[in-house]
């Protein structure tokens, strides 16, 4: 019954408590003002010296786990004396929510509207790229990405790999499929369906069904999608981005995938590699791309422009390709790619193709909310 | 109120007691977990609080600002539903936490003799591993085509049972995460209770049963309201069990704001939600306070 007694009350000290403490949240965080328009930002660091490609540190790295050859890692860091603090996240959302609250990492591999919108933000630095040995693996020899839609002329980005996104099932299971997006409702699966849990990706495969574009905010368009989505959540067991993990535990005869995700599991997982079909369904698929950057608040720019170098030389593209099983888009990577698929004729990717209708591009905040509003309502009901 | 006028007695006495380098003293060990507070916790829920009356942005950042807009969006009975819904997880949680766990706190603190202590610590053990680790081990075990489904396949029982991905697979991954902090307060005040009040009861011929349920039951229930509390509030926000065990139809509140944050690109609005579900846990809290209150002054 008898606390301690000191001098200042307990209601005194939660007063001046949260004053202090609101203040310092005022203070730290970037949330006040509008201050990082598009033209203000890319101007201050345009201006600001490039960094030099040289050793400044050990590197920070943060992509998604497991989406690099370790023997690539530990190259390099061998080869330049430096320790690689790996962090990892489990989407591009999260990716960018730890960004904006003002962690600092020195190479992020962000999907490619994320890149733009990293860009619009002022959350990455222009890259010279002049400072990189192996620039010409990527750039100059007619490559799509010297001027991609999500960063005109590279500028602040590498890019890394492509995929299409499609539907894994396996053949004991399901002998009805039809190669269309209605497989995703498919009777013979009901109850062992997944959908991948991420909004570009549930309504962009319910656009296709419906024959609407995959980047609409009208209102109609938004309507038929949620009734569409709603209308599969029968036939779902979960909605998860774990597609790797689905697919080897037997829970999923059906999965809506990633192409180099499914690619990985018949390589390494699989222990009946005959039973799974890709299958890239006739009604459109979605084709997307990532790329490297350096957030503006890398400690270490000149490790991470050596990074940059060392993810495109000729015998690390090779390792990674084998590896991830992704093509990646230097001047080599879809031939290795190529082959290593050439079984599986539904997971060929053609780069050229990646400019392309079923992009996943960025929407003001009202449209952007508006899709958010109906993804929330399917996942809630 | 007999007690709180003791309180004031004792106030007075040890006041004049203290002497004031005493009273510095106190402060300046008051000093660093004071900052602690204030730079971690109270300075996040103020960016919370604060974020909530703002908005996106034309390049999708989030700013702060003076508007009720998000307040006004939570109006769509879609939230309401995930409200109800994660309440009733909850609620569900706490019940079967607090019938599994009251058994195994009692048979330790009355039965457990000389292995009590090391009783607790294998209960604690498991919680070493992080929940998250434990509930994906949960998730691999219970695969159709995992351990347990193999071993009822083998052994004939049946052709496999689909345990993942339903609502009873979430209420059971939350049961297990926080059932110990179901038994650990039971088993302090079983621990606390004079085992002489039960003999009594057995002299007043009342059955072990009527026993446990006149004597035990009430001289716990300060033991059983922590419990509750404990494992209420944070089965009411989680999102990682619903998220790893749960099917299409499971969204919890939880996931709802981690959506709004990181998906929705929405962090104002996930910012309002939150602050609603913070009132909403108040409310319990309060209720908690107001019922230890009364148990404390029964006893």
């Amino acid at each position: 019954m008898t606390e301690p007694r000191f001098s200042m009350n307990r209601r005194d000290f939660l007063r001046g408590s949260f004053g202090v403490g609101a203040a310092a949240a005022l203070a730290a965080c970037g949330f006040s003002g509008d201050s990082a328009s598009p033209s203000a930002s890319t101007n201050a660091s345009s201006a600001a010296p490039m960094a030099q490609a040289k050793v400044d540190g050990d590197l920070v790295y943060y992509s998604w786990a497991d989406y690099c050859d370790p023997a690539v890692l530990s190259g390099f860091k061998e080869k330049y004396g430096v320790n690689i603090v790996e962090a990892n996240y489990d989407g591009y959302a999260g990716m960018l929510a730890k960004i904006q609250a003002g962690n600092a990492y020195d190479v992020v591999l962000p999907g490619a509207r994320y890149v733009e919108l990293m860009r619009k933000q002022g959350l990455i630095q222009k890259i010279d790229k002049s400072q990189l040995k192996n620039a010409d693996q990527l750039f100059g020899w007619g490559s799509y990405f010297d001027n991609p839609w999500y960063d005109p002329n590279s500028d602040y980005s590498t890019p890394f790999s492509m995929w299409t996104t499609g539907i894994a099932y396996r053949k004991d299971k399901v002998t009805t499929a039809t190669g269309t997006w209605q497989d995703l409702w498919n009777e013979q699966a009901k109850g062992h369906i997944y959908v991948l849990d991420e909004d570009d990706e549930a309504l962009g495969m319910a656009a296709l069904k419906l024959g609407l574009d995959v980047n609409t905010a009208n209102p109609d368009d938004l309507a038929k999608i949620k009734d569409v989505l709603i209308s599969q959540k029968p036939y779902l067991r979960a909605y998860s981005t774990d597609d790797i993990n689905n697919l080897a535990s037997g829970n999923a005869w059906i999965h809506h995938a990633w192409s180099g995700d499914f690619l990985n599991f018949i390589n390494n997982t699989a222990t009946d590699p005959e039973n799974w079909v890709y299958e890239l369904p006739t009604d459109g698929s979605p084709l997307n791309s990532d790329a490297w950057v350096i957030p503006a608040n890398a400690p270490h720019p000149g490790t991470a422009l050596l990074w940059l170098d060392w993810i495109m030389q000729p015998d690390n593209v090779e390792k990674n390709i084998n590896y991830i099983a992704y093509p990646l888009l230097s001047k080599s990577g879809p031939d290795i790619y190529s082959k290593m698929a050439a079984n599986y004729p539904s997971l060929e990717v053609d780069v050229s193709k990646v400019v392309n209708p079923t992009v996943y591009k960025n929407h003001d905040p009202a449209d952007q909310a508006a899709r958010n509003a109906v993804w929330t309502e399917v996942k809630a009901s | 109120m007999s007690l709180q006028v003791e309180d004031a007695v004792v106030d007075v006495t040890t006041e004049k007691r203290r002497s004031p380098t005493r009273t510095r003293l106190w402060g300046v060990l008051l000093a660093p977990p004071a900052i602690w507070m204030v730079v971690f916790f109270i300075s996040s829920v103020a960016i919370v609080v604060m974020l909530s009356f703002g908005h996106v942005n034309d390049v999708g950042k989030a700013v702060f600002g003076f508007s009720l807009d998000n307040y006004k969006a939570l109006a769509d009975p879609v939230y309401l539903k995930v409200l109800v819904r994660s309440a009733m997880f909850a609620i569900a949680t706490t019940v079967i936490s607090l019938v599994l766990g009251y058994p195994v706190a009692y048979t330790i603190a009355l039965h457990g003799g000389k292995y009590k202590n090391a009783l607790v610590a294998f209960l604690v053990i498991p919680f070493f591993a992080s929940y998250l680790i434990r509930m994906y081990a949960w998730s691999t075990l219970l695969a159709d085509e995992g351990v347990v489904n193999q071993f009822i396949r083998d052994t004939g029982l049946s052709d496999g049972i689909r345990f993942l991905n339903t609502p009873g697979a979430v209420v059971a991954g939350l049961v297990y995460g926080s059932i110990v902090f179901m038994v650990l307060p039971i088993y302090a005040s079983l621990e606390r209770m004079d085992t002489a009040l039960i003999e009594a009861g057995k002299d007043l011929y009342h059955s072990p049963l009527q026993t446990f349920f006149a004597v035990t039951v009430p001289a716990t229930r300060a033991g059983m309201l922590g419990g509750v509390l404990l494992v209420f509030l944070p089965s009411l926000g989680d999102f990682v069990a619903a998220q790893l065990l749960g099917g299409p139809s499971t969204y919890m509140i939880g996931n709802l704001i981690q959506q709004q944050f990181f998906e929705g690109h929405n962090q104002p609005l996930g910012s309002a939600l939150t602050v609603v579900l913070m009132l909403a846990l108040l409310v319990f809290m309060v209720f908690y306070l107001r019922a230890t209150q009364r148990a404390n002054r029964e006893t």
